[in-house]
């Protein structure tokens, strides 16, 4: 069998990509149709991996026919009805762009982790649309449903078992922005008409015109906010807090939440008004086993996380890019504990991590020249940004900033001990860590890439997050004292009309070319347009 | 019982036969990244003209 | 209108922020304590042996080393007060309270620490973290951080008396400002009042920028003056408006509102009256911090506060003032950049002329006052449009 796939490779290792930039006859943007990112054909891997990438996309292909079995009738209407639903279409040519370049053990840890995404994320969308309102549902059915701001962590609601949480602007904005770079403009333009200066956080100006839009499902009984991440999303909920029309609760968690002895015990009793609000809305009450079984499944997520993360120090790993990303993401941010099929993938992961640590596996072939640590939030539209920069200059993203959310461990006995580890957890969610509540938070970048032995940060640049923009040159003089390569990528984070993804892969072409004199990997995507692309 | 092998090597070849074809199918639609073309080019042109014409209940409430 | 007496003087310790009377309250060994945002309390900064100076930054029209720190795509006006803190502007302080009141203002705030620009011996600034509801839970929290964050080093670093008199004393001293302030204030409910929105815009920045003690001599004289000024013969202006929204501290621009004849009839925005300028009641058994941090959580309209009690707070308020100053419509402003008034505007606008039919205006601005042909043809129409309206109304 080795013979013949060897044979096999040999013959068609022309068409590899990365075998192609590596003889000057193509790279990886030699099989799409220019502009729209359609691709002529998919990614020859080498047999395995080739065979490994389409099995993969059978198991997604199924996963989204069980979503559509599940619910066939709400599905459709939910296609009909929501223009972000069709933009879940795009999910195929996503994965794709993601993982190009993918090979071997990268490419098996980057599925395994996405399926479980795709698993979960299809799970979710088939009961949301069954069971709203607007669709059709009955009022009694869609009120076990508990619509929450998506930055909120969900850990805190798996203490209410028979409800099901629905993180209210994943599905219509910010899950579809990283799939259709399309797609929020269209809900930012409605925002923008009624006034919105286009200045402000594009993220919370979509969800603004989401809202306005009247194209959130029609969920639930009682609604919770929150003041996270910034300055926007606080502002944003009032409008979407007016349209849905339900009972609400703010969950203000103090913003600079580092110092224990006052931010803890406010952020405490604001966790524990959450809690009750829900048990008084939703008649029910706190079940502090299945929060512990959840808790423990966060705990056991965080201890792999650590592990991983020593993996990740070296290089000896197949845990990388934006597989890693986006798999902590959804993990933390929307599973939350929830969800035990992500600790069965993660011990899996993790079997193998080890393996590839012990064998000193390095990933993409070896082929990558910088180690990046990559802060501040990173542009929506363009998620498979750190797939295009190891591609195409070898740069490959040893960590996110997002990677780094709370990662505290929660007392699984005791209850006010738990609900102390909770508010920490909580507190250190997407972004506002990070990007607000203190100068210590943007600080940490330095320690974080000094540790991951990273000899480059790149910086997202926002052009609409104040918290980053008001340390811009701070963090600059402090890259330049500390020795760092430093680049800012300046983005819109979900209006891709302002920067698009070239003006983005150009600040680095920019800096590998001009500052740091060096050839790129694949010459045939360092220029080029994919503007029309999903 | 006696096992007809014939009828069962009947049964297994028309499975791997059905297999292969799957494969056979799947495959050409993954490799030529067919179902991608689909939506690309005819069903979100189709949606999106659908959605362009929707009248939605557009105001701040 | 006969000229005010101290109006020129007034203007003038507009000009800088170190002012004469700032210069002269140092010189007398007072601590000058700069702030920022109505989220910390005035009153605090007021205690005995120092005084509050909100900051400006007077005829900042390019921050640019502030904007190379910050970018050019954040609030001017956090960006003009780092300016002036790095051109030395700030130098009489003792330190800076600041407030985590938007990400912006607390990126400023940072680098006066990371920067070290105010040179002044053991100068330093603290930063509180806000509430963003106005329930008890919240209030509890305002007291804990201002407690930790204002009293504690009030007291330590500047060896300031944080007892209870002492800050009776000062609430009684505020209460004394604020008294004249709203006296002078109430002149404009008048239907042809003896002031204008740009005299009592520059009467209450002195009151917010100067040393109390030494301003308010001269408040009250012009107070006295006010109570036999006479007004025009005839209402001067075409029409009256609220002026709302996030941060203005440049008399001009109510001046550019008003010769766009619309009288700035009152001033609902960060460094205006309404609030500021309300006396702070102190409960029987109540202690003089609680009572202050009550009221600096009632009266605050910022548009950070999330919940549906405060929310509906700002746009009563609003509604109180068209109809008590007698407004026939409100021209809402926020700074170019401010996330929480951009969204406030909007919502408000709406809220405002579709449910209480009070006609709106919304324009964005920078801090030096910039676009002047541009925000006077928006303002001239919107006067316009609020005489069609009561033509119309006359006629039936």
């Amino acid at each position: 069998m080795g013979i013949i796939t060897a044979f096999i490779d040999d013959r068609l290792k022309k068409y590899d990509p990365i075998w192609m930039a590596e003889h000057g006859t193509g790279g990886q943007r030699t099989r799409y149709y220019d502009v729209t990112g359609v691709a002529k054909y998919r990614e020859w891997r080498g047999v395995k991996d080739t065979l490994f990438d389409y099995l993969s996309w059978l198991s997604n292909v199924l996963a989204m026919g069980k979503m559509v079995a599940s619910a066939p009738v709400s599905i459709m209407k939910g296609f009909w009805e929501y223009r972000w639903m069709g933009s879940f279409l795009g999910t195929f040519m996503f994965i794709d762009r993601l993982f190009e370049g993918y090979r071997d053990e990268e490419l098996r840890v980057a599925h395994a982790q996405m399926h479980a995404i795709v698993n979960n994320l299809t799970g979710r969308i088939g009961y949301i649309l069954s069971h709203d309102r607007r669709l059709g549902a009955s009022k009694e059915k869609s009120e076990k449903l508990v619509p929450i701001d998506e930055v909120l962590p969900e850990l805190f609601m798996t203490g209410f078992p028979d409800l099901f949480p629905v993180p209210l602007q994943t599905l219509p904005e910010f899950i579809i922005c990283d799939v259709d770079q399309h797609i929020e403009p269209y809900y930012i333009d409605i925002a923008e008409s009624f006034g919105l200066p286009a200045d402000v956080c594009s993220r919370c100006a979509a969800e603004t015109g989401v809202a306005l839009d009247d194209a959130f499902p029609l969920v639930g009984k009682a609604l919770i906010t929150t003041n996270m991440p910034c300055n926007a999303s606080e502002a944003t909920s009032m409008f979407q807090r007016r349209r849905v029309g339900l009972p609400d609760y703010q969950a203000t968690l103090a913003m600079i939440h580092n110092d224990d002895e006052l931010a803890l015990p406010f952020s405490r009793e604001i966790m524990k008004e959450t809690i009750a609000f829900v048990e008084e809305h939703y008649d029910t009450k706190f079940n502090w086993d299945a929060f512990f079984k959840a808790a423990k499944r966060i705990n056991e997520q965080n201890n792999f996380e650590l592990e991983k993360w020593d993996y990740m120090k070296t290089g000896y790993t197949a845990e990388v890019g934006i597989a890693e990303t986006l798999y902590k993401l959804y993990e933390w941010q929307s599973v939350n504990g929830a969800d035990p099929y992500f600790n069965k993938v993660d011990r899996k992961v993790m079997k193998r991590l080890r393996k590839c640590y012990e064998k000193k596996y390095q990933p993409f072939g070896g082929r990558t020249r910088h180690r990046a640590f990559l802060w501040g939030p990173s542009a929506v539209y363009y998620t498979d940004f750190p797939t295009w920069a190891q591609n195409c200059w070898g740069i490959a993203i040893v960590l996110n900033m997002d990677s780094t959310m709370g990662f505290n461990m929660v007392d699984t006995e005791d209850p006010e001990r738990a609900i102390d580890d909770l508010t920490r957890l909580t507190q250190k969610a997407t972004m506002r860590h990070m990007a607000v509540g203190g100068w210590d938070n943007v600080n940490a970048v330095w320690e974080w890439a000094h540790n991951f032995n990273c000899d480059m940060v790149l910086m997202n640049d926002n052009i609409a997050c104040k918290g980053m923009l008001g340390v811009h040159s701070i963090m600059e003089e402090q890259a330049r004292e500390l020795g760092f390569h430093f680049i800012f990528i300046e983005h819109d984070l979900e209006d891709s009309r302002t920067v698009s993804r070239q003006n983005m892969r150009d600040c680095v072409n920019q800096y590998m070319s001009i500052v740091l004199n060096e050839e790129p990997l694949d010459p045939t995507i360092v220029n080029f347009d994919d503007s029309d692309a999903y | 019982m006696k096992i007809d092998l014939k009828a069962l090597l009947n049964i297994l070849l028309k499975i791997g036969l059905g297999l292969l074809i799957f494969f056979v199918v799947t495959f050409t639609i993954y490799m030529g990244n067919f179902e991608n073309k689909l939506i690309y080019y005819v069903i979100r042109p189709f949606l999106n003209k659908h959605y362009d014409a929707q009248v939605r209940d557009r105001r701040i409430v | 209108m006969k000229d005010l007496k101290h109006l020129i003087y007034f203007e003038n310790l507009l000009q800088d922020a170190q002012n004469e009377l700032v210069t002269q309250a140092v010189e007398a060994g007072q601590h000058a304590l700069g702030y920022n945002c109505y989220y910390m309390p005035e009153v605090l900064l007021n205690l005995d042996g120092c005084f509050s100076a909100r900051l400006r930054a007077p005829r900042c029209t390019s921050p640019d080393i502030a904007t190379y720190y910050m970018t050019g795509r954040t609030c001017p006006y956090v960006r003009s007060i780092l300016e002036r803190a790095i051109e030395g502007g700030y130098n009489y302080l003792s330190a800076v309270f600041g407030s985590e009141s938007c990400a912006a203002m607390e990126r400023m705030e940072e680098h006066l620490y990371l920067l070290h620009p105010i040179k002044h011996e053991n100068f330093f600034v603290t930063i509180i973290d806000p509430p963003m509801r106005g329930d008890k839970t919240h209030l509890d929290y305002y007291k804990a951080q201002l407690q930790k964050h204002v009293l504690k080093p009030l007291h330590t670093v500047l060896g300031v008396d944080i007892s209870d008199e002492a800050m009776r004393r000062a609430v009684d001293r505020f209460n004394e400002l604020c008294d004249v302030i709203t006296e002078i204030g109430e002149f404009r409910k008048l239907d042809n009042p003896p002031i204008t929105g740009y005299e009592f815009h520059v009467i209450q920045l002195v009151s917010e920028v100067c040393p109390h003690e030494l301003i308010l001599p001269y408040l009250k004289e012009t107070l006295e003056e006010l109570r036999t000024r006479e007004p025009e013969p005839k209402f001067p202006f075409r029409t009256r408006v609220v002026l709302a929204g996030s941060e203005v501290d440049d008399p001009d621009f109510t001046k550019l509102i008003e010769t766009c004849g619309a009288m700035v009839v009152a001033d609902r925005y960060c460094f205006g009256s309404l609030p500021s300028r309300e006396r702070i009641e102190i409960l029987p058994g109540e202690s003089a911090f609680d009572a202050i941090c009550r009221h600096y959580l009632h009266w605050n309209q910022c548009a950070r506060f999330m919940d549906g009690m405060k929310i509906d707070q700002r746009h009563s308020e609003l509604k109180r003032l068209v109809e008590e100053y007698k407004a026939d419509g409100i021209i809402y402003e926020n700074m170019k950049f401010c996330e929480f008034w951009s969204y406030e505007k909007v919502l408000a606008s709406h809220i405002m002329t579709a449910e209480n039919s009070i006609p709106c205006c919304t324009i964005e601005k920078e801090y030096a006052l910039g676009s002047v042909g541009q925000l006077r043809t928006r303002f001239q129409a919107f006067v316009e449009s609020l005489e069609i309206k009561k033509i119309n109304e006359q006629e039936g």
